[in-house]
């Protein structure tokens, strides 16, 4: 008899990708639990890199916080040497969760179960009744503390970003985003941070649609018609796609098209990037230009699951977790540098209202990728079509009316999942 | 009998009543749960604060939550784009509003007030759900005898949103 796995391979040694290519993705995709069961092994527990946090949510040593990197759970912590470890939050004993608790502070940690105590870093220092209790049972004489730990994941911090993975030879994380991506993320994170605030929002779809609505340049306008209903002037109409190299990351820009105006903003004062709107809260869109190439709005992927947003003033990751095949955990992480004026933090502030779980330029994006989980589930044979922009998959610098960086997105799973 | 009625309270200038403050926080759940959205902003002041964040922000001291509209023009611009801009499942709410502490508010002749909040979520293919629970932090004032919010935070239990806020809590 197969085992589910097994039975599993079988289906998916089935699974053909469309003649076509990247231009369709079958909607078999978003629904399937035998693909939803080998990403989490070819993608999460594989060659990638998997966003855990921030470096100031944990700066203390014996600070921890738990995460799930695809489904599996883990652990970060700050060791006393200072140096951040993750391991996947599963006792050696008999599996049960380890830290049950968002965040803390601890000197090691331990099992709730049978006290199985782990150093920081994961190693087990002792076990509860190891030699028994009045000379009676008690573990076997050639039990040894150094053969059980949590299983480690490789770490590595960059731009304040923790990224753990589960393959031990993973490349650096520079690497990994590529001379295309990495600079972008030094521009927008390279500095220290401060969280303003966090929260999450349940969306009933596959991941992957989450994917790829964040590589969806085409529909921003369209679906989002918070600036055009408010005849928002942002004066920012240029602007491209950038992909990595290997297509899987991307950074999609908009920027002033007019310089000569850009100048004259500059040339007034440091607010002086107010924009010109029909709102009757006009605060709302406060801004100030925060750096010399022009580029106003940005969303920067990371494959898997996260994504960096710089829309005007407003920073933020977007960590999304999958919770099963049908839906998806996005969490909002705003942000802002340690040094920041009082002024400067209350435009962050207010421009948070443009994004998240009732953001005014996103509170769309809560249901459109459940719209499309629940049109697809009906017919896993049919494919969804792509082919704005043309069928290539290639850096677009000078428009956003294009799927590339969608079609991006599937050239590197494919590539990842063997399909 | 109309269900949008609102009872009329005594104008106690010098000492606002407790009946007022919870006459304007029923007031307030029962126009949202009948869709009167276009109501919303004339609960507030001018210069109101509404902000919506979750307790884990909220306990921390986290300037950033859900929604902060500052200033009754920021809650008008919520309803315009609740109206032509943004998209979304229709739905309703249904709000179960706990009783009503009050205490001396923050200027003088204001109230603070503290109540809790359930709010059921209706789909319009029927589906019920438990959408937020929470509590309302309002700091209240007597405007020409007349209750308004001068400030409302709410302070969601849960750090999670299910799919999108686009009635205000």
């Amino acid at each position: 008899m197969l085992t589910a796995t097994q039975a599993a391979e079988t289906n998916l040694e089935l699974f053909k990708w469309p003649p076509e290519g990247v231009t369709r993705a079958p909607y078999r995709l978003f629904t399937d639990p035998d693909i939803y069961q080998q990403e989490q092994q070819r993608i999460f527990r594989g060659r990638t890199w998997n966003y855990l946090g921030l470096d100031v949510e944990i700066p203390n040593p014996g600070d921890y916080k738990t995460t799930t990197v695809g489904e599996t759970p883990v652990i970060v912590t700050r060791d006393r040497d200072g140096t951040v470890h993750a391991m996947v939050n599963r006792c050696a004993h008999k599996g049960a969760l380890v830290c049950l608790k968002k965040k803390d502070n601890v000197p090691s940690l331990t099992c709730v179960y049978h006290s199985w105590n782990y150093e920081l870093d994961g190693r087990l220092k002792g076990v509860a009744f190891r030699n028994g209790l009045r000379g009676q049972g008690g573990m076997p004489d050639d039990f040894d503390v150094s053969k059980h730990r949590l299983q480690p994941l490789k770490v590595e911090i960059f731009c304040g970003m923790i990224f753990g993975s589960f393959a031990a030879d993973m490349e650096d994380v520079e690497t990994y985003l590529g001379p295309d991506m990495a600079p972008f993320i030094k521009r927008n994170l390279g500095r220290p941070l401060r969280i303003l605030g966090t929260h999450s929002q349940t969306i009933h779809n596959n991941w992957k649609l989450y994917a790829e609505n964040l590589r969806d340049s085409y529909h921003a306008t369209l679906l989002h018609t918070f600036y055009t209903t408010f005849k928002v002037n942002r004066l920012d109409m240029d602007g491209g796609i950038i992909l990595s190299d290997k297509k899987w990351h991307h950074i999609s820009f908009a920027r002033r098209a007019n310089l000569t105006e850009a100048a004259e903003y500059k040339d007034s004062n440091v607010h002086s990037a107010s924009y010109d709107s029909a709102l009757e809260g006009p605060g709302l869109l406060q801004a100030w230009e925060e750096f010399d190439d022009g580029i106003t709005h940005s969303i920067q992927t990371i494959f898997p699951n996260m994504c960096v947003q710089f829309t005007l003033n407003s920073l933020a990751i977007r960590f999304f977790a999958p919770r099963g095949v049908n839906k998806t955990e996005l969490f909002w992480i705003y942000l802002g540098y340690e040094r920041d004026s009082v002024e400067q933090s209350q435009m962050r502030v207010m421009q948070s209202n443009l994004t998240g779980a009732a953001g005014l330029v996103s509170l769309e994006d809560g249901c459109i990728n459940e719209f499309v989980q629940r049109g697809t589930r009906a017919d896993p044979q049919c494919a969804s079509f792509m082919e704005m922009g043309g069928r290539k998959v290639e850096s677009e610098k000078s428009s956003r009316a294009t799927e590339t960086s969608v079609r991006g997105f599937w050239h590197g799973y494919r590539g990842i999942m063997g399909f | 009998m109309a269900d949008n009625i609102r009872k009329i309270t005594p104008l106690l200038l010098d000492t606002p009543s407790h009946e007022m403050v919870t006459d304007l926080i029923v007031s307030y759940a029962h126009a949202m749960d009948d869709g009167q959205i276009d109501l919303w902003p004339g609960f507030f002041t001018d210069s109101a604060l509404y902000h919506i964040t979750t307790r884990e922000n909220h306990d921390q001291g986290l300037p950033i939550g859900i929604i902060r509209c500052s200033g009754r023009g920021m809650m008008a611009d919520r309803v315009k784009a609740f109206h032509t801009a943004n998209i979304f499942e229709p739905h309703c709410y249904n709000h179960m509003i706990g009783p009503v502490v009050i205490g001396p508010g923050k200027s003088a002749g204001a109230v603070s007030s503290r109540c809790n909040f359930q709010i059921v979520r209706i789909m319009e293919d029927g589906r019920m759900d438990l959408f937020a629970t929470g509590k309302y932090l309002d700091e209240i004032v007597f405007e020409a005898g007349i209750a308004r919010l001068q400030e409302r935070v709410v302070v969601l239990d849960s750090r999670n949103i299910d799919i999108l806020i686009v009635l205000p809590l």
